[in-house]
């Protein structure tokens, strides 16, 4: 007798129920699964990922970056840059795209309570913890400070602008906002500078704090020693790891770092964790 | 009392099977190749050659549907490929080097997350092994702990007589099962001499002193050493009956078409490579490298076992004559 059990390679239905411009070339969906019941259980945890498909395409790989508190719908972040986000970046509210998931680990956000946390990211580093931002400060009472140390190469390329306005503005986040050297305009009321060095400049306490990091591997580079020099230990520093993965099940074979596998040891890990791992990220 | 087996009863068997709809995949001769193909009724098994590629397509198919999806005014539909279909299956003829990597490969595929396609195709299927009466210089299965009378992986085993035919080894239930079905071709031989099996001049490989080498030598300019001339063929991975990395991507169009699953190789430069453009495997000894590890250090820390048979496919293949035993070989004595 054959069992009828599921594929695992089969993606939910969803439905983009809005878009928005984040930059010239990065998109926000909206996401609703069409079947009603997963729409109301489908629960997740901030850091894991998606597959998202375009049909007629294939698959991409982002995290989910709409915070696990806000039920109903999902969120996902991109840039058009290959076959696949771009067939993505063609599709109208309205259209449907395939998600599977949710997929990895992700970030113990009990441990977190109670500390203060250091966001740091860069460019399209954002969405990422984005969803862990939100998920706290829609538990706001449970967390210390949050201090959010993000930039871009330039205004254009910030995501979220309409967040930043809003983190901006409550009283119980401190945002400091920066963009790379000759990519600030004349309106542009933030800092000027890469990101490390604002960090250190903005020189957020280590004490009873842990620090969230996403951003390109040279922003990574750069940002872990000077966490290291404001006193933070490789176990107080959490990234995400963006390694190319193709099923997010642990089986297609090309996102390890050693033996590490990305989709499911990962995409989230400690400073120490990485410092752990052969180099090959 | 052992249970024997004519040549000419063996084929009768086959034809049986093919004549029930079972599907039967055999070595049989292709031009001048030997390939494991599916059988029709009269077919000779060819058994003197070890079949140019490994039987793992009979489980995980160099390409296949995983789903079909549909777009219409009404919306768009993604229809599963129902695994119920697939048939059952008799793997007849199997080198124990390739038997013995099925039961490999059902650790990546079931762990955590089950690939039904993988699974229910090995639920459906009885393997047939042969024991190897002849093997080549490539051939290194004792080295990796194998050897040319290894049934891991078959339901039944055939051992090759002195005076013809062969001696049956029922290895599991499965096999017992297909011997009752067709117990009329089957004897009980009190005693039989078996032909003296194969003897691959590879000595056995310390594989936990490898291993340990792997631990600690990820950087090592022996990388580059030994694997600067590969041409990133990808060769050795389809020819491998272990390797299993596959790729996912669509094929059709926006209003219909199929997703589809299909082999792909570390070996392969776009493998690894980001949407950036940033590669972690920039060049083709990390990814050399990576296959190493991932066969004698990675699959074992996961999963406790090797992903290598010694089947030698590897080493006939290369264009560019690099030897994994010789490597192996080399490790060892570090």
């Amino acid at each position: 007798m054959c069992d009828h059990s599921k594929n695992i390679y089969k993606p939910h239905l969803a439905t983009i129920e809005a878009i928005r411009d984040e930059t010239p070339d990065i998109r926000s969906f909206r996401l609703v699964f069409q079947d009603e019941e997963l729409r109301n259980s489908f629960s997740f945890r901030a850091g894991q990922f998606a597959e998202y498909s375009a049909f007629g395409y294939g698959e991409s790989t982002f995290c989910i970056a709409s915070s696990p508190t806000r039920k109903g719908y999902i969120e996902c972040c991109f840039r058009a840059v290959g076959r696949v986000t771009d067939a993505l970046r063609r599709l109208e509210v309205g259209d449907a795209i395939g998600v599977r998931g949710p997929y990895g680990n992700s970030f113990p956000i009990e441990q977190f309570e109670g500390k203060n946390l250091v966001f740091v990211a860069g460019g399209i580093a954002l969405p990422p913890l984005r969803t862990l931002i939100w998920n706290c400060l829609d538990l706001r009472e449970r967390f210390g400070e949050i201090t959010i140390v993000y930039g871009a190469r330039s205004e254009d390329d910030l995501v979220y602008k309409h967040e930043l306005k809003e983190w901006e503005a409550r009283p119980d986040v401190r945002l400091v906002k920066t963009v790379d050297p000759g990519g600030n305009g004349p309106a542009w009321d933030g800092r000027v500078g890469f990101v490390p060095t604002i960090l250190e400049e903005a020189a957020p306490s280590a004490a009873n704090t842990i620090a969230l990091v996403c951003g390109p591997p040279i922003m990574i580079k750069f940002t872990l020693p000077v966490l290291e020099k404001l006193g933070f230990s490789d176990e107080q520093i959490y990234t995400t790891l963006e390694n190319r993965m193709k099923c997010g099940l642990g089986k297609c074979g090309r996102c390890n770092v050693g033996n590490v596998y990305v989709c499911k040891d990962g995409p989230v890990f400690t400073a120490a964790q990485v410092k752990a791992m052969p180099q090959e990220f | 009392m052992p249970k024997t087996i004519t040549e000419q009863n063996l084929n009768s068997l086959i034809d049986a099977l093919v004549q029930d709809g079972t599907r039967v995949v055999g070595p049989k001769r292709a031009g001048t190749m030997t390939v494991y193909e599916p059988l029709s009724a009269g077919v000779e098994l060819s058994l003197a050659e070890m079949p140019r590629r490994s039987a793992k397509e009979v489980f995980f198919p160099v390409c296949e549907n995983i789903l079909s999806f549909q777009r219409t005014e009404q919306g768009t539909t993604v229809t599963d490929v129902d695994v119920c279909t697939f048939p059952e299956t008799v793997l007849v003829g199997a080198r124990p080097c390739d038997a013995a990597a099925a039961p490999v490969l059902d650790a990546v595929f079931s762990w955590d997350y089950r690939d039904e396609f993988f699974l229910e195709r090995r639920k459906k299927t009885t393997v047939i092994g042969v024991a190897c009466t002849k093997c080549d210089d490539a051939c290194f299965c004792t080295a990796v702990g194998l050897s040319p009378a290894e049934t891991r992986g078959s339901d039944l085993f055939l051992t090759p007589l002195a005076g013809g035919g062969y001696v049956c080894q029922v290895v599991t239930d499965k096999g017992e099962a297909l011997v009752d079905q067709h117990s009329q071709l089957f004897a009980d031989t009190p005693s039989a001499t078996p032909q003296p099996l194969a003897e691959p001049a590879a000595g056995q490989f310390d594989l936990k002193r490898i291993k340990a080498w792997l631990d600690n030598h990820f950087e090592s300019p022996f990388w580059v050493g030994i694997s600067e001339r590969c041409a990133g063929c990808g060769a050795c991975a389809f020819l491998c009956p272990a390797c299993h990395c596959f790729d996912i991507n669509d094929e059709g169009t926006e209003k219909e078409g199929h997703r589809r699953k299909h082999w792909d190789a570390c070996a392969f430069g776009k493998f690894t490579n980001h949407a950036s453009g940033h590669n972690p495997r920039d060049a083709q000894p990390e990814r050399y490298r990576n296959r190493i590890m991932h066969k004698f250090k990675y699959y074992d820390d996961k999963f406790g076992q090797t992903l290598c048979t010694g089947c030698g496919r590897c080493i006939r293949a290369c264009p560019v004559g690099i030897d994994i035993a010789a490597i192996l070989d080399e490790i060892q004595k570090q």
